[in-house]
């Protein structure tokens, strides 16, 4: 019967694409929009680029810092002949005029505004916008570890020491070398995690008579109810765990993310995320209303609500919740999952990576306590 | 002949409403024995607290002998049910589900592998084993479905309604299984509310309304149990009234209208009522065209106890 849980799984369109497709999509997506830099890296001719600075404080010096190791001919990295103008407007006509390709404006809201001369090349754009995206990101990432982990923070500005320390192709994905994008990475790598929880609202679905009317026909039966559920739960443990092993391939060999040199905690961490994600979609699958299908619609709905408000998209917001409402950080499971793999990759801080997987296991566990005594059920109130 | 179900004093209730009030119910071995009732009378509640996937308020429930509990999987291996909403997995092939639904009682897949190729045969579905569900029509889904609860060979079967939604021909086929089934030794539990299909098949049959038996018996019983009666028409010209009095004569005969050369007759319950009024007329030497009867159905008796309809159209 495992075999059929199994099946059902692996033919489950909607799952595989959430948890494989849609995290891997995403990952490649931002490998091109902020890992651009990787390829490109000595293979384009530099070209002329000007900025306006109507900016003031770290944001603006630290991009003019960046841009000056990009415009270095001596260095790897040489994208950029560049000059500086005063004014907005003559620097735009020279954009008309040709005598520059791209145009970097840095605002007082600490932006960056680019404009490209007519005719530009694809190049340029993709350059100039990579790096800006980069520097947008780091900026941002930079700011939020201080709020949320200064210690962390320093790390990582201590290794970005020459400025531009993250655009070199990481060696062996499993060395301490911090990689200050790992951050998206792994709260994408943690949303594919977590959205497996729609397999805990499955093997709900599986068993509980009142939710499918297969489950009723198991009921009825006289098969034996544990087997059934612990054949149903390892139907989505095993793929869901084949499925992270996929993601963290291709995350340390296409993409070079960092990983953190400790194998053992990298297992730790991809097993009680799992644990957790399945146990949360049983308890979800136990308290919502309606059908099959509805009680993984809503429970998808919760999943991306917390991944949001881990900083999947903005990695702000753990930094804000940080300062305002830091209960939100200590029971958003996204969080949680997201920090832990931070922590123990990033930082190497042991302590909280083993506080952090100690909640979510202590979670799950209980989950799927509340999960067992609910699912052996074969007796109800109502159908 | 021994009981096979044996339910007393039945009461579900939820919250105000009463679902099932009091019901006693007692199937022998080896009939099929139907519960007629129109939608929301029961029939599911009854079937769900018979196999102890509902609880109810009142009662007791044997089955085979034994009382019924959720954990009586000694009983529930010799049950088989057939849910009135389909009970497929929509990943899994047609093969995959009956093998997957069989192979929750069998565990020897020799065994079952023969099992699930007999009711695959049995549903008539083997043009159709590597098909999904998503790809049946509404006929197959239902054999399909069928298949899933009978593959396992129990001896206790019950159809909820296992016709809806089913085209006519996938109808007589599936009512010819059922038979098969009772007559390979099989009790069946038959709940539905067209009673055609009740009167084709059923040994015995339980009218529910409200949660309440209204009456039961077999199909004979019950349509005796009601006054109103058969009702023949047959078109002849001219005939006297002298004939016509003679037919008033016949004992079992309510009214006889005549007019427009159609003679309208309506008997009581009786076998012979269209042979004999027949031979009247042909004894007279009357042309007879056009002869039809009609026979009370379950919905008059329906009627009759209730003052509504089973189905509301
Ligand atoms: N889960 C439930 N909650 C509340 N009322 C219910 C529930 N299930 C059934 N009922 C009510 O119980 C009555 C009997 O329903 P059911 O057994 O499904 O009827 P039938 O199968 O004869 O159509 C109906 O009035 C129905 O509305
Ligand atoms: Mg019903």
């Amino acid at each position: 019967m495992f075999k059929y849980y199994l099946k059902k799984t692996l033919r489950n369109r909607g799952f595989l694409f959430w948890s494989l497709i849609f995290p891997l999509a995403l990952m490649t997506f931002m490998k091109i929009a902020f890992g651009g830099l990787y390829d490109m890296q000595n293979s384009i001719d530099p070209m002329k680029a000007v900025i306006v600075d109507n900016g003031s404080g770290a944001f603006s010096e630290n991009f003019i810092s960046l841009m000056d190791q990009l415009s270095d001919k001596s260095g790897d990295n040489y994208y950029f002949d560049l000059t500086t103008y005063e004014d907005l407007d003559e620097a735009k006509a020279s954009l008309e005029e040709k005598e520059n390709e791209v145009l970097f404006e840095i605002t007082d809201e600490d932006t960056i505004n680019i404009y490209l001369m007519p005719g530009h090349s694809v190049t340029s754009s993709c350059v100039s916008k990579a790096v800006c995206d980069s520097y947008m990101r780091n900026y941002q990432f930079l700011m939020d570890a201080f709020t949320m982990d200064p210690e962390g923070a320093r790390k990582i500005l201590d290794n970005m020491a020459d400025g531009i320390s993250y655009t070199k192709e990481k060696e062996n994905a499993f060395s301490s070398d911090p990689d200050s994008y790992s951050w998206y990475y792994y709260s994408t790598l943690v949303m594919g995690i977590f959205l497996s929880a729609t397999s805990g609202v499955e093997i709900v679905s599986d068993l509980r008579a009142d939710v499918s009317s297969e489950a009723m026909r198991l009921s009825v039966s006289s098969s034996n109810k544990s087997r059934m559920m612990i054949n149903s739960f390892l139907a989505r443990f095993i793929p869901s765990i084949v499925i992270v092993l996929i993601q963290l391939t291709v995350m340390h060999y296409a993409i070079g993310v960092s990983m953190g040199n400790e194998i053992g905690k990298l297992i730790l961490f991809v097993i009680s995320c799992i644990m957790f994600s399945l146990g949360f979609g049983v308890i979800c699958g136990l308290l919502f209303k309606g059908s099959a299908n509805t009680r993984g619609n809503k429970t998808t709905a919760v999943v991306m609500i917390s991944v949001f408000l881990s900083g999947e998209m903005t990695s702000q917001l753990p930094g804000v919740f940080e300062k305002y409402f830091p209960i939100i950080n200590d029971i958003n499971p996204a969080t949680l999952m997201n920090m832990a793999f931070y922590r123990f990759t990033v930082c190497g801080d042991d302590l909280g990576f083993y506080m952090n997987i100690g909640k979510i296991t202590g979670l799950s566990v209980l989950f799927l306590l509340i999960g067992i005594f609910a699912l052996r059920r074969e007796k109800y109130a109502s159908l | 002949m021994s009981d096979v179900i044996k339910v007393e004093g039945l009461v579900k209730r939820y919250k105000e409403l009463i679902a099932l009030d009091h019901l006693d119910l007692k199937v022998k071995q080896g009939e099929i024995y139907g519960l007629l009732g129109p939608n929301g009378s029961g029939k599911t509640t009854a079937i769900n607290c018979i196999l102890s996937l509902l609880e109810y308020d009142k009662g007791t429930v044997t089955v085979f002998g034994k009382e019924m509990t959720p954990r009586s999987y000694d009983i529930k291996k010799d049950i088989g049910i057939v849910p009135q909403d389909l009970a497929l997995y929509d990943s899994l092939t047609v093969y995959e589900n009956i093998d997957f639904f069989c192979g929750l009682y069998i565990k020897d897949p020799v065994k079952r592998k023969q099992y699930v190729q007999e009711a695959i045969d049995f549903v008539a579905i083997g043009d159709f084993v590597k098909f999904k569900p998503k790809k049946l029509s509404g006929g197959l889904k239902r054999r399909l479905n069928i298949a899933c609860g009978i593959a396992h060979k129990p001896k206790l079967i019950f159809f909820d309604e296992p016709m809806v939604a089913v085209d006519p021909q996938s109808r007589n086929k599936i009512l010819e299984g059922i038979v098969e089934l009772r007559n390979s030794g099989a009790t069946v539990v038959y709940t539905s509310h067209y009673m055609e299909e009740v009167e084709q098949i059923c040994d015995y049959v339980v009218i529910l309304d409200k949660g309440n038996k209204i009456a039961e018996g077999t199909i004979d019983d019950l349509k005796n149990m009601i006054k109103k009666s058969e009702i023949i028409t047959i078109e002849a010209a001219g005939v006297d009234e002298d004939t016509l009095e003679s037919i008033r004569e016949m004992k079992n005969i309510f009214s006889v209208n005549y007019e427009n050369d159609l003679l309208i007759v309506e008997a009581g319950n009786g076998k012979h009522n269209v042979i004999d009024i027949i031979n009247i007329l042909q004894d007279k030497g009357y042309m007879m065209k056009k002869i039809f009867s009609e026979q009370p159905t379950l919905n008059d008796v329906f009627l009759e106890l209730t003052g509504k309809n089973l189905r509301d159209e």
